[in-house]
């Protein structure tokens, strides 16, 4: 009875408060109606890295008089990520439109009534302008369409022509995508080149073990989780075998044993150190930067096949979310709606190159022609490739531990292989720090 | 004359007791008590109220998250009572962090502060152009930590960082600054070092310029040497400013956090790969924003306060003793000799010096200034 008094004490005062503030401002009903140009609503948006949406913020604003964009970059996903979680645990301080990287969906998943289900907003009457498998990533468990897809990052193989034709092995982007198997590509077969291409220069074939696993990982049906989210590594057979494969790669000489994110400062780009590295959409850019740091250019040899070993295979991308702490869902949904359409896609990625998820874009001639980055890659058609790579991936469910155990868990172990531990060593260890970290919690 | 000889003050006591001086006090005065009593509280009362806020209710709040089991992003679970600590005190991460944690602050802390005693007292001396010194020492303090830990991550990176290159031109082998543990804590511990030893330099050469110049001349007059006269005179007057800066560096050097956290990005567990330099305010952080055990996090927060506070109480009481045996040798020091000079007056005079203080003054120079500074050489016949 107290708590109910109570209750319509604050109520009354808040009431009162809204008619003081309706006075104040003039009688205008701002708030649930839309903004005028005199009267806009501000609406603020945070995204991390380079999405490419400046641009769009203002054509937005011209199209919409209603409508301010008050927008906040962060440098990194990672310091997004506990921008986002301090805000969410705070309770306070979000963003009408929050970006969300594919890496922490998992945590973002665990409070999802959080979001705003945008099928309130015609998102299914829109899902299939999205590559299917993006939508169901941003689905929850109950069947909740909390984000709009806007990048994603399909992964393709860069190799370097030179080493390639130095070792004996075809150059031609075609004829590289048929060594490895084309469309039946497997890790058996990446592997098998792999010695090939040792046998005859003694070098290795790829940069560290670590971004080989995150793809092996990645690219199955059921990952670190099974679909009914219980954690399922110790007896996985299918995570053990990968790592057999990997770990005896590791053993041949295979990696080069690289600083990931370093490769010593983009010099290991250019000296040969490996002949092959995993690439999604958004990594053409930063191999393009590390050649460029390293003094290297387009004659460096790098070039991008349309294959994949293990099947298709996604790493990264980002949503836009609309948490219901905003107090403009609607606006906010239309705003996130639009901006994830075919034809803003398509400019952010000539901006940013960040690689559509809406299906239209992705055979727009911004994104299919010519551009810096593809001259750099000999040519090659990268648009046209991706969008071919961006078929058939899955959508695999994330449990809330996944990132600590693909970064805490397999990270060390797999850096590990590349220092010469043995397979059954190395996962022994990451057994123990699974059970430390994530199990016995 | 009359109205003074009448008593009037027996009227009132013959119809009732005198009231207490209080209420015969108007709203005036007692304002003008109250104000005296109270409002010195009311002045410092915004520092009390603002610590309350910012400091006690977040130190009382985390203690009371530490009780629960609380997921960083869905809130509060179960009340598990002490259960998060005692979870901590038997997690070895928890232990490897402290471990890292007390070994870069011993790698920091000892050789900043005698690092800036040093350079402090190298100051203290007549220099030329002497605010371009202090100011260039503390140059590092000004710049952020962050691009201090950039910079030196580079200089320390194992494969192509500049400190690796020089060992390798002077034919050393190679350090796995990174790797490694006791490498890696090196190059920590020397990133704070070099942002914290000018800032301390500074603090104690404005404590050192407080030492009175008088008794550094009657000592120097009495042949001290410039060593001498820095271990006997200098340092003991120092020693409340010690004490601080002592103390302010174990605070901070227990602390450290954006140092391990930037030394190596590329690493994806917080603190390297073997959690080699994980620190415990990067445990703490990992726990809470990683592995999102906000409540376990809490716990650690609290057990990380009782060792500062430990710490804090330990380096207190030893850097106390320390100068104050200095003391209590200089002073026993000085009335040992005063006590032979005794003897040998009376053996040659028949006298007791004691006595006749000019005949004190005789043997005894400088007794005048020996009891302000008890560490001052007594005689100076003494020293040699």
């Amino acid at each position: 009875m107290k708590f109910s008094r109570r209750t319509t004490a604050g109520t009354i005062a808040i009431a009162g408060a809204a008619a003081f503030a309706l006075l104040a401002s003039g009688c205008s009903s701002s708030g649930s109606a839309a903004g005028t140009a005199d009267d806009p609503i501000t609406l603020t948006v945070t995204t991390f890295g380079t999405m490419g949406l400046d641009d769009l913020y203002k054509q937005y604003e011209e199209e919409n008089p209603g409508i301010k964009i008050e927008a906040t970059n962060i440098d990194t996903g990672g310091n997004a990520k506990t921008d986002w979680q301090t805000k969410q645990a705070a309770g306070a301080g979000l963003p009408d439109v929050q970006a969300v990287e594919e890496g922490w969906l998992s945590a973002v998943m665990q409070v999802s009534d959080q979001f705003t289900d945008l099928s309130d907003y015609g998102a299914k009457d829109i899902a299939d302008q999205w590559v299917d498998w993006k939508v169901k990533q941003a689905t929850d468990a109950n069947g909740r369409i909390i984000g709009y897809g806007t990048d994603i990052g399909p992964e393709g193989l860069c190799y370097n022509r030179d080493l390639f034709q130095a070792a004996g092995l075809p150059t031609d982007r075609d004829e590289v995508a048929a060594l490895f198997g084309g469309d039946d590509a497997t890790w058996a077969d990446y592997f098998k080149v792999g010695e090939q291409y040792h046998a005859a220069t003694g070098k290795p074939w790829y940069d560290q073990s670590g971004f080989i696993w995150n793809a092996m990982v990645n690219q199955q049906p059921e990952g670190y989780y099974t679909a009914d989210g219980e954690l399922n590594i110790e007896d996985n057979a299918k995570l053990k075998e990968l790592w057999g494969e990997l770990a005896g790669g590791a053993a041949a000489g295979l990696s080069s044993g690289q600083t990931q994110w370093d490769w010593g400062k983009g010099k290991a780009f250019t000296d040969g150190s490996f002949a092959t590295f995993v690439c999604p959409g958004w990594m053409l850019g930063v191999v393009k930067g590390q050649v460029e740091a390293a003094g290297g250019d387009a004659s460096s040899g790098w070039d991008f096949a349309n294959v994949f070993p293990g099947g298709p295979a996604n790493w990264g991308g980002t949503f836009l979310t609309v948490p219901t702490s905003s107090k403009h869902p609607k606006e906010a949904a239309a705003l996130a709606q639009w901006l994830t359409e075919a034809k803003q896609q398509a400019a952010a990625f000539t901006v940013a190159g960040t690689f559509p998820s809406n299906i239209e874009a992705q055979s727009d001639p911004a994104v299919t022609g010519t551009n810096e980055l593809s001259t750099f890659f000999n040519d090659a058609p990268l648009g046209s490739i991706l969008a071919e790579r961006s078929k058939g991936v899955v959508a695999q469910f994330k449990g809330p531990d996944d990132s600590v155990i693909q970064e805490q868990v397999f990270g060390p172990s797999a850096l590990s292989l590349d220092s010469g531990t043995d397979g059954q060593t190395a996962w022994n260890n990451a057994i123990d720090l699974l059970n430390q970290l994530v199990v016995n919690k | 004359m009359t109205a003074t000889i009448t008593p009037p003050v027996k009227t009132p006591a013959t119809d009732a007791p005198p009231p207490p001086r209080a209420f015969g006090m108007t709203f005036r005065q007692r304002l003008n008590k109250a104000d005296v009593k109270y409002s010195p509280y009311v002045y410092i009362a915004p520092f009390f109220v603002l610590f309350g806020l910012v400091g006690l209710f977040p130190l009382g709040y985390t203690f009371v998250v530490s009780l629960n089991d609380w997921n960083l992003l869905s809130g509060p679970g179960e009340w598990v009572g002490l259960d998060n600590f005692a979870t901590e005190l038997t997690d070895p991460f928890f232990w490897n962090s402290l471990f890292n944690t007390v070994s870069i602050f011993f790698l920091s802390a000892v050789p900043q502060l005698i690092a800036a005693v040093a350079i402090a007292a190298v100051l203290d001396q007549n220099l030329r152009a002497k605010t371009f010194w202090r100011m260039s020492v503390l140059i590092p303090y000004v710049v952020t930590p962050v691009a201090v830990t950039l910079i030196f991550s580079s200089a320390f990176s194992e494969k192509y960082g500049l400190i690796n290159n020089i060992l390798q031109a002077v034919h050393l082998g190679p350090v796995d600054w990174m790797t490694d543990v006791f490498p890696s804590h090196i190059a920590i511990a020397t990133m704070v070092n070099w942002r914290w030893t000018g800032y301390n330099a500074l603090i104690l050469l404005a404590a050192m310029q407080a030492v009175p110049r008088d008794i550094h001349e009657s000592a120097a007059l009495d042949g001290a040497g410039q060593f001498r006269r820095f271990f006997s005179i200098t340092l003991p007057s120092i020693r409340p400013t010690m004490i601080f800066v002592i103390i302010t560096a174990t605070i901070g050097g227990l602390q450290i956090f954006t140092e391990p956290k930037l030394f190596n990005p590329t690493v994806s567990t917080p603190g390297g790969n073997d959690r080699q330099y994980q620190t415990t305010v990067l445990y703490l952080w990992d726990l809470a924003f990683n592995r999102q055990s906000f409540g376990r996090a809490s716990a650690v927060a609290w057990l990380l306060f009782l060792v500062i506070v430990l710490f804090g109480v330990l380096n207190f009481l030893i850097s106390r003793r320390i100068a104050s045996t200095e003391a209590r040798v200089a002073k026993k020091r000085s009335t040992r000799a005063l006590a032979r000079s005794r003897a040998e007056a009376e053996l040659t005079s028949g006298f007791v010096p004691g006595v006749s203080p000019e005949l004190a003054e005789a043997h005894h120079p400088t007794a005048p200034t020996a009891p302000s500074t008890p560490a001052t050489p007594s005689a100076p016949e003494e020293n040699r």
